[in-house]
């Protein structure tokens, strides 16, 4: 589904970003991206979704990312950004929703069945109509996964998604990345929803891939975690690995 | 600062009020717009000496408050921003302008009274007016409507964009100003020493937002072009709610109906 | 300095719309060069902090008092002209729609004593030439001088302007008794003093700008680029000064009107009819000013004026015991509907009562 080949990246052509990294990701499974503050976790799905430009290619779905191609990946992948306030631009949560719809030539009616449809899917009919500046964080947070869904990516990016949650509203959101079938690829630093979420984790340092693998084998390496700036998971230190 | 909180509780006040469910509420927006702008149009055009004749004109706004349930205190207190600059400007001409006006007994009316009085009502009026077309009225709404006039896409989007991230700014700027006011107490302001990285910190965190908001926007598909929710039809009600209302100013403003009034009863 | 509605006659309120729409016109069609609208965030958000930082006070030193930032200058030297004047324009619309600062009707001259001035001469006679130019080119800190002087100057300078034009549209509007030179002697040195402020308060965000991101400063002349523009010293001291003659001129000129000027605040409305009626002498007025006449002029000048607009009407004089009396009884509609209207919103909620 997805397949890095030989990436790189740098903002100034002198410091690298992100270093010559060879990953492949296949459908349907959700991978948890960790390290620690500027590992390059955010700068390689901003690689995938074609935001910025780097060495090597990216493939997704077997279409190449670059800049020809950037309509038909962006209508295949989602991404939910960090700050919901930047995602969520339009005043209303249903105007917000159709906003990619209609970009991508729907009709107004066939949105709209869309949008209702995602909203009862995830529960949120209360906020259609609601305005973005005046719902809450957990209400937003998933508005705006809510207008992610609503294009029905294949590949669905979270950044940070469970940051400024409280427990019942992380709750909900970890409910609702488990229920979604899509391919997925989750960047953050909590290493307890990374393990009831992901299948696989990815560990970045200083944008090379330091280890790939299961995600309950390395998210339960005391060693490898805190060479890499990271703790055990709450939930594995309470077990006392 | 107290301002930027008040200006957020205001934003606040202004978005609840919109959202209500009057006959006004749901004309469409164009007519409102409209009629608002014949109403001041007509309310700044009476002559400075013609209080009387300006006086029927309140009787649109109440009637608006009335039929809308929207509290005139909320109007009022916003007049504490506009009332200055009139009455700074007004309250000279009682002393500028000595013509004799009216005569009651012994009480001689200047014609600078009279002007200062027809400039106060008009500042009050004219608030009101529009006022009453934003409480009923929600920004998307006014944003699709100016769209439908052929307003430049560019200056709709802008305007609704800023207006949905006021409120984020000013969230930010006032938690960096009670950040600041904690650790200066008794500080009236920011002090020079800060002047410059107060708001530019600001700046910065906003450029990176900006551009988070466009990526969000492109990796959705825009191409410059914003889809505005559903406006009310212009249905007949509209267009009788607007031809009405603009004749009526019309009239007033031709005929002085309160001296007719008067003339009728007293002879 | 935001006008209010009251404060202008309709015609002054539709030329100034006009003015400022060209402007917005001319705006639009520069940035819809870029057809993606990829500064429409930049802009909205950089408006947004504007907005929300106009509400923060900055201590002046030395002093009590406190400053504010208005904003043209330091939007367009981040975002240029034409989108800087854009974005002040929706700052002062959502001012006036949702403040009640400034007014609906006042929009107009609004934007184009505060936008106008601030974003296009700020930029194209100030903040452009200053950067370009090699003043101080010998110093360690050319740039932060620059820097500096630019946005001192031109935020003194944009603002005397608007400050102008406020008494220029009020005087036109045959608003106040105040004679046009007493108006100007007052607004111009107050905005003189928040000129200065704010160009410090400018100046210190700029340069903050400029230490950590540089190159988000319009017109920044580094390196190569400053090549091409050699003799800009000439150019701005030139042009500052043809800035100053105009305004210098234009006042001049108004206060140098024949003595008589104030007969036009007062008895030029005289076709309205109520100069006779009152049987005014026009002597009998000691106050006399030099400009109001030929703002008079201007007035007859621009035609579409309130006194003229609707001459069939003949009401100035209107207020008279009949006045009076109409005025009550229009007084007394008005409670009656205000008490209808809540009779009416009671007896809904009663009966939404009796529903539930």
């Amino acid at each position: 589904m997805i397949e890095f080949q030989n990436v790189s990246f740098s903002y100034d052509g002198k410091t690298p970003i992100v270093q010559k990294i060879d990953l492949v990701i296949k459908k349907g499974e959700t991978v948890g991206l960790i390290g620690a503050n500027g590992a390059g976790k955010s700068t390689i799905m901003k690689l995938m979704l074609g935001l910025l430009a780097g060495e090597g290619s990216i493939f997704i779905d077997g279409i190449q990312v670059k800049k020809q191609n950037l309509p038909q990946i962006r209508k295949k992948t989602g991404y939910v950004l960090q700050d919901s306030d930047n995602q969520m631009f339009m005043p209303t949560v249903y105007e917000d929703m159709m906003f990619g719809l209609r970009n991508y030539g729907m009709t107004k009616d066939a949105a709209e069945a869309r949008v209702d449809a995602v909203l009862g899917q995830l529960g949120l009919q209360d906020l259609k109509y609601r305005y973005n500046h005046k719902i809450s964080g957990g209400e937003k947070r998933m508005a705006a996964i809510a207008t992610v869904l609503a294009m029905q990516p294949e590949v669905i990016l979270m950044d940070e998604p469970s940051t400024a949650l409280d427990p019942v509203n992380r709750r909900i959101v970890i409910r609702t990345i488990q229920s979604l079938p899509q391919t997925k690829l989750i960047a953050s630093h909590d290493l307890d929803m990374i393990l009831e979420t992901c299948d696989r984790v990815i560990l970045l340092s200083r944008g090379t891939v330091v280890a790939d693998g299961d995600c309950r084998t390395i998210l339960k390496d005391r060693e490898l975690l805190e060479k890499n700036r990271m703790e055990l998971p709450l939930c594995m230190q309470a077990m006392g690995i | 600062m107290d301002k930027l909180s008040g200006a957020q509780s205001e934003l606040r006040e202004m978005d609840v009020l919109a959202t209500g469910t009057s006959v006004v509420h749901r004309l469409h927006p164009l007519c409102k717009l409209l009629v608002t702008i014949t109403y001041i149009f007509i309310v700044v055009s009476f002559h400075k000496y013609d209080l009387s004749g300006l006086v029927v004109m309140v009787l649109y706004p109440i009637l608006l408050f009335q039929a809308t349930g929207i509290p005139v205190h909320v109007c009022f207190y916003k007049l504490r921003v506009v009332l200055p600059l009139v009455c700074a400007v007004g309250l000279v001409n009682p002393f500028l302008d000595q013509t004799p006006m009216v005569q009651i007994g012994n009480l001689v009316i200047t014609g600078g009274i009279i002007s200062m009085l027809t400039l106060m009502l008009k500042g009050c009026l004219a608030l009101m007016a529009s006022f009453l077309l934003v409480a009923t009225t929600t920004i998307d709404v006014l944003c699709a409507g100016l769209r439908q006039l052929h307003v430049p896409k560019l200056l709709v989007a802008l305007l609704l964009l800023t207006y949905r991230y006021i409120g984020v700014m000013m969230e930010e700027a006032s938690v960096m100003v009670q950040a600041y006011s904690l650790r200066a107490p008794g500080q009236k302001g920011i002090h020079i020493s800060a002047w410059g990285s107060f708001l530019g910190q600001l700046l910065l965190r906003s450029m990176d937002r900006a551009q988070e908001l466009y990526n969000s926007m492109e990796l959705r598909g825009f191409r410059g072009e914003f889809y505005y929710s559903d406006i009310p039809d212009c249905r007949a009600g509209g267009v009788l709610f607007t031809l009405i209302s603009c004749s009526v100013f019309v009239c007033a403003r031709v005929v002085n109906v309160a001296q007719l009034i008067g003339t009728l009863l007293v002879g | 300095m935001h006008m209010a509605d009251a404060l202008l006659a309709p015609a002054v309120a539709a030329t100034m719309f006009a003015a400022s729409g060209a402007v917005v016109g001319v705006s639009v069609k520069e940035l819809k060069k870029d057809e993606n609208m990829a500064k429409l965030p930049t802009m909205a958000v950089t408006a947004a902090l504007v907005f929300a930082g106009q509400m923060i006070n900055y201590t002046i030193p030395g002093t009590g008092s406190s400053g504010h930032l208005c904003g043209g200058m330091l939007l367009s030297a981040l975002l240029g002209p034409q989108a800087g004047f854009l974005s002040m324009a929706v700052i002062l619309a959502i001012q006036a729609l949702f403040f009640a600062d400034g007014g609906l009707l006042a929009l107009g001259a609004n934007c184009w004593n505060m936008a106008f001035y601030g974003c296009f001469i700020g930029y194209y006679l100030i903040w452009k030439p200053i950067m370009h130019s090699r003043l101080f080119d010998g110093k360690k800190n050319a740039d932060r001088i620059r820097i500096a002087l630019a946005s001192v100057l031109g935020c003194v300078i944009t603002l005397q302007m608007g400050a102008f034009s406020v008494v220029l549209e009020t005087t036109a509007s045959g608003i106040t008794e105040l004679p046009f030179g007493a108006f100007a002697g007052i607004m111009q040195p107050i905005h003189l003093a928040i000129g200065l402020v704010e160009g410090l308060i400018t100046t210190a965000v700029l340069l903050f700008i400029y230490e950590a991101r540089p190159e988000l400063l319009t017109e920044l002349s580094v390196g190569a680029k400053k090549a091409k523009s050699r003799c800009s010293l000439k150019m701005t001291v030139a042009i500052l000064a043809s800035v100053v003659v105009m305004v210098g001129g234009g006042l001049s000129l108004f206060a140098s009107g024949n003595p008589d000027g104030l007969e036009w605040s007062m008895f030029g409305n005289s076709e309205a009819g109520y100069s006779e009626n009152m049987a005014l002498d026009e002597d009998a007025y000691g106050i006399s000013s030099k400009a109001a006449d030929t703002a008079g002029m201007i007035q007859e000048k621009t035609a579409f004026l309130p006194d003229y607009a609707f001459t069939g009407s003949d009401s100035a004089a209107g207020t008279t015991v009949s006045g009076l009396v109409g005025s009550a009884i229009v007084a007394a509609v008005a409670v009656l509907i205000c008490m209808l209207g809540g009779f009416f919103r009671t007896k809904r909620i009663n009966g939404n009562c009796e529903d539930t």
